[in-house]
């Protein structure tokens, strides 16, 4: 029957199955992919796996000339690219997408533009990026930050429109709030998980945005060097930032559904 | 009870999940199998059967588009289940896959593709996952790879500004050998990656933080024209015959049945379109297919492009080349030791010419038979 329940232990056991037949099925492919081609690179065995995280610790450059391992130097370059890109997206469009939906003067001009960008992929506006915005970490802002805004402060300006009722705006006002007040204290209050959820969601988005324009423009990053080794071939590199990159979203998805937790207890999930 | 057994909606979500299940098999599939599936899928192998199948994986380069012209004037055809004149004579079919040179070195290296148009330093890094033939060379880098500048006239000057370019590619092994020729410690010039496109781009929009670019072609040419004060500090003229332009065969693909006809065909297609370059009745017309396949150039620019190409037109030259002194014992091991110093391959590999031992082998042995071919 659907939606029956099945016990806990049952379903972990399941869950943990699935995982293992994954990881046993992944290994065998790569067995005999091996036994076609002896040196074939294309599915690495979790031995060559391991091989390449090793690699990306072990420090590069000379010794008179020592450079931090390929992992540090990509992690650093990718996350303060994205951290910064995110940061001015997400305040550009909670400025935006508040005021969109506050002020009616506000929303009629702008609702049209916003909708119609948000719906245009970012990754196809790189050329204009990168023809606008030269190939430096302005280049990465703007994109990752103008690749989110649209589409977030559309969603924001509908959080505004739809989940703050007209009754709680009135009582403020009744209750002598002035306008600011009435931003701060009830709008902004009420619309801080969606916004959360927002940017929730946008991180798997940016991340696409920034992994592309770093295989083509940079030289270090995630995206760079996902390119790079994949170009020599060595794919068991390759896979292992693929599993960073999984784990990056797994963190952020997990910590930011902790700081709604923790900021709005009183915001019910799944009642949107 | 339940009279509608599904709703459409949920019919229609069942149909393509089931299709994306599919499709994912097949991919999954397409990886496990051995390279570039060889013979019909459920017959057994016959004396009479259809012809064997091998894919070319080839990208838009001077000396690499004529196979796209060859199959536009029906010497091959690049479609599976189709055949040119060339390919009906030794009963092989053809399969040509046009893609970016990145894709085509990752098409090769992972076994999807028999064979790629790839030069002879990219070939050290596929060659560590895949044993592989160079059967013929197709052209080589004569000013078809530069060092662009703007505002930066000598040598002296650019030291410690960045060049922008592919790492671990020919652009940065170019960059590297030009200024060793010339005296100067590459060390002292920095080199940071960046896409060849981009880059030309970039430094056609006059960006201030990209004085100096390390491109190859139709960028080289691009960017010249683009810019009054950019100028071509050194280029690929300097370090003739290092850079070579070559069609390399996996070993597994050459060994399976069809496999030496195949390099046979391709050897015979090249030179068929040389001739073709060269004899003055079509000469233009080739070079306007090449052209068109080759960044959109017209006629005067391919005249340009096929002088900083140069191409192997003549077989004798081609077997000069991978047996001479000076390639095998001079050129290969620079190559090598640059591959090994960034990384393209963790130890220098054996390299052979002719004998078939090493890891990667240049075997003329396919162009002297296309020589001692009876000349119609």
């Amino acid at each position: 029957m659907i939606r029956r329940d099945i016990p806990m232990w049952l379903f972990l056991a399941l869950a943990i199955g699935g995982v293992v037949a994954l990881l046993v099925s992944y290994e065998l492919l790569s067995a005999r992919q091996t036994r076609i081609n002896p040196k074939q690179t294309t599915i690495p065995s979790f031995a060559k796996l391991n091989e390449g995280l090793q690699k990306i610790f072990q420090p590069q450059g000379t010794e008179e000339n020592p450079k931090p391992p390929m992992f540090w130097n990509d992690m650093r370059a990718t996350l303060w690219r994205l951290f910064v890109g995110l940061g001015v997206g997400v305040s550009a469009s909670i400025v935006i997408g508040v005021l969109m939906g506050a002020y009616r003067w506000i929303e009629a001009p702008l609702s049209p533009i916003v909708m119609f960008l948000s719906k245009i992929p970012p990754t196809a506006m790189m050329p204009i990026y990168f023809a606008v915005a030269g190939t430096d970490q302005r280049m990465f802002t703007s994109m990752v930050a103008l690749g989110i805004f649209f589409s977030m402060a559309q969603s924001i300006y509908q959080a505004v429109r739809d989940n703050v009722t007209d009754e709680s705006i009135n009582k403020a006002y009744t209750l002598g709030a002035s306008e600011m007040e009435v931003i701060f204290e009830v709008i902004w209050k009420q619309i801080l998980p969606n916004v959360i959820d927002c940017v929730r969601m946008q991180i798997g988005p940016a991340m696409i945005f920034l992994i592309a324009a770093e295989m083509v423009v940079s030289d270090a990053g995630l995206g760079y060097q996902i390119r790079m080794q994949s170009r020599v071939l060595n794919m068991n590199v390759v896979f292992v930032y693929l599993v960073i990159l999984g784990i990056i979203g797994l963190i952020a998805e997990f910590g930011l559904v902790s700081l709604r937790r923790w900021l709005c207890p009183w915001f019910e999930e799944g009642t949107r | 009870m339940r009279k509608t057994f599904m709703s459409s909606r949920s019919l229609v979500a069942t149909f393509m999940i089931s299709m994306a299940a599919c499709g994912m098999a097949t991919i999954g599939c397409g990886d496990s199998k051995p390279p570039a599936k060889s013979g019909a899928v459920g017959g057994g192998p016959s004396a009479t059967a259809p012809p064997a199948k091998f894919t070319l994986a080839w990208s838009e380069y001077p000396s690499w588009s004529i196979f796209g012209v060859a199959d536009e004037v029906g010497l091959i055809d690049g479609k599976a289940g189709a055949m040119g004149s060339i390919e009906k004579k030794y009963n092989i079919d053809i399969e040509l896959l046009l893609a970016s040179y990145d894709q085509c070195i990752t098409l090769y290296g992972n076994s999807q593709a028999d064979a790629v148009c790839i030069t002879n330093i990219d070939i050290l890094g596929a060659a560590g996952s895949r044993n592989s033939v160079a059967i013929m060379p197709t052209s080589t880098s004569a000013g078809a790879d530069a060092c662009i500048t703007a505002g930066i006239k000598s040598i002296d000057e650019l030291a410690g500004k960045p060049t922008r370019g592919l790492e671990k590619s020919v652009s940065q092994y170019c960059f590297e050998r030009c200024l060793e020729k010339l005296g100067k410690n590459p060390a002292d010039y920095p080199f940071s990656q960046m896409d060849p496109e981009q880059a030309a781009q970039a430094f056609q929009g006059k960006d201030e933080k990209i004085p100096s670019i390390m491109v190859w072609n139709p960028f080289v040419m691009q960017s010249v024209r683009s810019r009054n004060d950019a100028h071509v500090l050194f280029s690929s003229e300097s370090i003739p015959e290092e850079i070579i332009d070559m069609v390399v065969v996996g070993k597994d693909s050459l060994g399976k049945k069809g496999g030496s006809d195949f390099a046979k065909a391709v050897v015979e297609t090249f030179y068929a379109m040389n001739q073709r370059m060269n004899d003055e009745k079509t000469r233009d017309a080739t070079l306007v297919g090449i052209g068109a396949r080759f960044a959109k150039l017209e006629l005067e620019d391919m005249k340009t492009v096929v002088t900083q190409t140069r191409f192997y037109s003549d077989p004798k030259d081609a077997v000069r080349l991978f047996t001479e002194e000076k390639f095998q014992k001079e050129t290969m091991p620079l190559v090598s030791k640059f591959c090994v110093e960034y990384g393209l391959t963790p130890a220098p590999l054996e390299l052979s010419f002719g004998t078939g031992k090493g890891v990667i082998d240049f075997d003329t042995t396919f162009v002297k038979e296309y020589l001692e071919q009876p000349k119609k």
